[in-house]
């Protein structure tokens, strides 16, 4: 018994930080969401739903909803065929493939800010790696700044997302890939089972789990990443990239409309929290606990 | 039928290395194509050429980035604002996941999937509040300012998957250690933490990695040199009017640079550290 209340001792400091700057910001910045706090103005009230009520009405706030939607959908349905592939790929036992194993989880490591300029300036008209490319295969008349232009902006940002997190997809994928115990596969091919039914029925049940994490974390991520989007257009061009978190961030630190910030940023925890549980529903169904 | 068996394999290896072309081109040419980039002269990148003469490669880049503009401060901001987090955020999650691991606290469970639900909030609403109390504590465009949110930032995860990964080493040698008289601190530090080291080594990757690449919160609590970290750097020589690419390849490269210094020490163990928390060993 004592031991137990030692052990309760020892979670304590990590409570109290998160209480104090995790869970004491949210449920403050839902209260905003209800006010009219402006950063620049003393006198707060309360106004009941009317900033929800905006939200209805706000033509941008529906269009980065449906970036941010499909941003997430599509990066990580991607990630995950991608990093299936890789991870095929990497557990082939090759000369070469230690080597290729240890470097390419780089991509991952390197600061999101430092990615957006590689890329920004590979995208640049004339002097870019992209259209210097183009050019040699004869497209010249593609030539332009990919994340400036209307059409290709964002799914140039759904690139950038592969870009750092499918090598971490495949890593992931294959280390638990590697956990599958031997035996299974010799007896289905014993059985004289197909490569291809090999890795419906043992392969893909044997990293379910990781499966579940890795997307279920990336979903999360995706949806609240802030940095690329924001650091890479903006936003623009007119919009064509807005997503939910860059739009937060204009509404508090740009037109220092804390609280409309604060009601978009709920609903965006909503959303959130309507798919954490539909998947827990389902993570339980599946492993029956 | 020997044959097909070596055709076989022949089309795998094929393809495998195929995969592997098209990766070292998408994940690795980037980084390549920025390092060069960084060697060459402003006139000799707005000539959209890939092998320019010799002559056009210098280090002048460099020596402006590091003599010439006030980069060396913000790297030492963000060396030393990284440094904190690392320490501070593992001393917590360390403690923390070993409670969380060792002991049958009632709600243990709930608590644990309370901690990894944190990282649905949206980090753009965390942080209204979290200004405003970081104000409120007179810590703005103060190191340490930043250091609490990026603390804020690191700890839950970490938690998650050092918990995960003292789960995977056995309890029975902290109960043969009990069973010689160590006390708890003596237990986690001399017993469990040399095994769990490669685990602590990841975990110590990741906040270092999560701070040095912050954007979000630099660009709220910072308001001068004095908290300007590098992210911030590269972001303002990136949307200059005239923008200097040169420069801003060299800047990025030592930008990056720490983090792969770091990455080479725990290359081979990051996947298996950042999803212990996934895994159950039997």
């Amino acid at each position: 018994m004592r031991e137990i209340r030692k052990g309760l001792l020892l979670i304590v400091p990590a409570l109290v930080i998160m209480s104090l700057f995790t869970v004491y910001p949210l449920l403050d910045g839902i209260r905003m969401a209800f006010t009219n706090k402006h950063l620049l103005k003393e006198t707060v009230q309360y106004v009941g739903g009317a900033n929800f009520k905006r939200i209805l009405t706000d033509e941008i706030f529906w269009i980065s909803l449906y970036h941010s939607v499909i941003l997430t959908v599509s990066a990580v349905v991607l990630q995950f065929i991608l990093g299936l592939v890789l991870a095929w790929t990497m557990k082939q036992k090759l000369p070469g493939m230690n080597i290729f194993k240890s470097i390419i989880m780089a991509s991952w490591v390197i600061p999101v800010a430092a990615t957006v300029i590689m890329f920004k300036f590979m995208a640049q008209p004339d002097i870019g790696l992209i259209n210097i490319a183009l050019k040699l295969l004869g497209f010249k008349n593609l030539n332009r700044y990919w994340l400036g232009d209307l059409n290709a902006a964002l799914p140039f940002i759904i690139m950038l997302h592969l870009w750092r997190n499918v090598p971490f997809y495949g890593i992931a994928f294959l280390a638990a890939m590697q956990a599958i115990p031997k035996s299974y596969y010799e007896a289905a091919e014993i059985d004289g089972a197909s490569a291809w039914r090999k890795f419906l029925h043992i392969t893909l049940p044997g990293i379910r789990s990781m499966i579940m994490v890795m997307v279920t974390i990336h979903v999360l991520w995706t949806f609240n990443n802030f940095d690329f989007v924001y650091l890479a257009t903006g936003g623009g061009p007119v919009n064509a990239t807005d997503v939910l978190p860059v739009y937060v961030y204009r509404q508090c630190w740009t037109s220092y409309t804390v609280s409309y910030g604060a009601a978009i940023g709920t609903v965006m925890l909503f959303i959130l929290m309507i798919y954490f549980i539909v998947y827990i529903r389902i993570y339980e169904k599946r492993t029956g606990s | 039928m020997m044959s097909s068996k070596t055709r076989n394999r022949a089309v795998t290896a094929a393809l495998a290395y195929l995969v592997v072309f098209i990766s070292l081109v998408f994940f690795i040419l980037p980084i390549l194509w920025i390092i060069y980039t960084s060697f060459r002269t402003q006139a000799s990148i707005f000539t959209g050429t890939v092998f320019p003469p010799l002559e056009e490669f210098t280090l002048e880049n460099y020596r402006t980035i590091l003599s010439v503009t006030d980069f060396p401060r913000y790297f030492l901001n963000s060396f030393q604002i990284a440094t904190l987090v690392t320490l501070l955020s593992l001393l917590c999650s360390i403690i923390g996941a070993y409670g969380l691991s060792r002991f049958n606290i009632r709600g243990k469970n709930a608590l644990i999937m309370g901690i990894f639900s944190t990282q649905m909030f949206p980090q753009v609403l965390l942080i209204i509040p979290l200004y405003l109390i970081i104000f409120h504590l007179l810590l703005l465009d103060r190191v340490i300012g930043v250091v609490l949110g990026h603390i804020v930032l690191v700890l839950p995860f970490q938690i998650w998957m050092l918990k995960g990964y003292f789960d995977n080493i056995s309890k029975d040698i902290d109960d043969s250690a009990r069973i010689d008289g160590c006390s708890i601190p003596q237990r986690l530090i001399f017993v469990v933490l040399p095994i769990a080291a490669p685990g602590i080594m990841v975990a110590a990757f990741f906040s270092f990695v999560v701070s040095w690449g912050d954007y979000l919160i630099v660009s709220i609590v910072s308001q001068s040199q004095r908290t300007a970290t590098v992210t911030l750097a590269i972001q303002r020589l990136s949307s200059a009017l005239l923008i200097r690419w040169g420069q801003v390849a060299a800047a990025t490269v030592l930008t990056i640079v720490p983090t792969i210094i770091l990455f080479y020490f725990v290359q081979n163990r990051l996947v298996e550290g950042l999803t212990a928390g996934a895994i159950k060993e039997e």
